[in-house]
């Protein structure tokens, strides 16, 4: 059965039809890339299925559940986490109490948790300090073990490899594929192709709005509307 | 590096009593002074809880004073309560009117949420103004005469107490860190599954008790209130001036910057009462532009304190 089933959906902003009829399905236990050029929709639908923009029609159903009409931290609490774009850490809060907010239970259990998490991401040794303090690709980490704090079956990621060197991106690479293996189903923006046929096992490619293409990344790649939709004709 | 605790609770414990015992030497007027004193740690504590730790910046806290002098001079006059009671009413009174005020308002955010508040005390001194029959409308309302200072004088210093305990307990804990995640960025907040309306709710119901059990014990203490005495504007600007002064954010910035605004005031106001107005002028320019944090804040951030500083 599939995790997310997105039916149709469409979103406009004034006279913007900024995302137009857009159908998919995720399945469980798999990596899907969501590829197109700037302005193709590709957060919008992400905002529409977490709850962060209302849709102005169509249906997202997570694991046999109407998820559109909820709130971003419904959505959330049911298992769809996400990552921004532009990092969205709390920066006044210490790189630990970024992931104890998600928490619930006994607070030591929580602490043993997010050190663990810190651990995995090989930042334990900054667990006090604030997260405003950071650097950039050590602020991401921060915000992709949040997410991994909330135990999410989907997680949806905007464009997790941005800015981020070689090094790191290798681990966030193993990381995610780990995530899959756990059972997890990933969904990730990317304009960093390699990322995106190494990693993914599906692609959606969106232009203006639809979906052009979907399909395996070897398949996607040679799809005259994609390089057309990238290039121009 | 930290300052050690012990010593710390001890000098806290100290001060307390040193407080509790004073109204048996200290004089009428010096009673009558630090119950005021009391009265803004109380009102700047609360407003902390709100606006230095949630982020939404209340310009109109004294609304909820007024509305708690109110509930609480009504009982006493017209039902005949007695005034610890009546004080606690005074709480519930801004804890009602923060609940129905909060669902609209609580949706605003930033400069609108300010905005809005301002507004509602505007409105709330017009409705008070207006209902002669039940508040005496512009003529005020006396109370029974009752030498109570020394009582209230306790009450009023245990408010300031619990304002202050609940500050700490609030951020020790994952609920006050859920808190600040509104202040820093509410929409990965709600995107991390915190339901945020509710949080504010919650912080913005806590913030308004205090200011109206604090409301109702000035109104008895007082014996005499009116729509301006109970809901002037530079109350809740004097509350914003304490807590970024002191620090917000912080447990003991807006009992720092309460002690040390109203010790300033007192001496100042007494001997240059035209300054008054300008120094306060001064110190609000002054922080916002030397030490946007406040006094604790810089010393958190350059002696890596803890919050609970």
């Amino acid at each position: 059965m599939a995790v997310l089933v997105v039916e149709d959906i469409r979103k406009s902003f004034g006279g913007v039809a900024a995302v137009n009829g857009v159908s998919f399905a995720l399945e469980a236990r798999r990596i899907y890339g969501l590829i197109g050029p700037n302005g193709s929709g590709k957060t919008t639908l992400f905002n529409c299925i977490t709850g962060l923009e209302r849709r102005d029609a169509g249906r997202v159903t997570f694991k046999g559940e109407r998820i559109d009409h909820l709130k971003p931290s419904q959505v959330a609490n049911r298992g769809v986490g996400r990552t921004f774009q532009v990092i969205r850490v709390f920066p006044e809060l210490t790189a630990l109490e970024n992931l104890l907010v998600v928490t619930r239970g006994p607070r030591a259990d929580a602490e043993r948790r997010g050190r663990e998490m810190l651990e995995f991401v090989k930042l334990e040794r900054l667990a006090g300090e604030y997260a405003g303090n950071l650097s950039y690709g050590q602020q991401k980490l921060v915000e992709f073990v949040r997410v991994l704090m909330t135990d999410p079956a989907l997680i949806l990621l905007d464009e997790p490899a941005a800015g981020v060197n070689r090094t790191l991106l290798n681990d966030l690479l193993v990381a995610v594929t780990r995530l899959r293996d756990e059972g997890r189903t990933i969904l990730l923006v990317e304009h960093d192709m390699k990322v995106v046929m190494g990693l993914c096992e599906t692609v959606f490619v969106l232009d203006h709005g639809e979906k052009i293409a979907e399909g395996p990344p070897g398949v996607i790649q040679a799809d005259e509307r994609v390089v057309e939709a990238y290039f121009g004709r | 590096m930290r300052p050690p605790r012990g010593s710390f609770l001890v000098i806290l414990a100290l001060g307390v009593v040193a407080l509790a015992i004073y109204p048996a030497y200290g004089t009428g007027y010096g009673v009558r002074a630090m119950l005021q004193m009391f009265m803004w740690i109380a009102l700047a504590g609360s407003w902390n809880l709100i606006s230095g730790l949630t982020g939404y910046v209340s310009f109109g806290h004294v609304a909820f004073f007024g509305v708690g002098a109110y509930a609480g001079a009504i009982l006493i006059t017209t039902h005949g309560w007695a005034w610890p009671l009546a004080a606690l009413a005074g709480g519930v009174a801004a804890c009602l009117l923060a609940l129905v005020i909060g669902y609209p308002c609580l949706r605003l955010k930033g400069p609108y949420f300010a905005i809005a508040m301002l507004g509602l005390n505007e409105v709330l001194r017009a409705l008070v103004s207006y209902f002669e029959g039940l508040t005496g409308g512009g003529n005020g309302l006396s109370l029974p005469t009752l030498d109570a200072s020394r009582a209230i004088y306790y009450v009023m210093g245990g408010l300031a107490l619990a304002v202050t305990g609940v500050t700490y307990a609030i951020l020790t804990s994952r609920f006050g860190l859920r808190l600040m995640t509104i202040r820093e960025d509410e929409i990965a907040a709600e995107a991390m599954g915190i339901d945020t309306f509710r949080h504010k709710l919650a912080a913005f119901l806590l913030s308004a008790v205090g200011p109206g059990i604090a409301g109702a014990l000035t109104a008895r203490d007082q014996g005499y209130i009116e729509p301006i005495s109970v809901f002037p504007l530079v109350v809740t600007v004097t509350m914003i001036v304490m807590v970024l002064f002191g620090g917000k954010g912080t447990v003991w910035g807006p009992v720092l910057g309460a002690v040390a605004l109203f010790v300033i005031q007192e001496i100042v106001w007494a001997r240059y009462p035209y300054v008054h107005p300008l120094l306060f002028g001064a110190i609000i320019v002054a922080v916002v532009l030397l030490m946007p944090r406040g006094v604790l804040g810089l010393l958190q951030l350059r002696y890596r304190l803890p919050r609970t500083i």
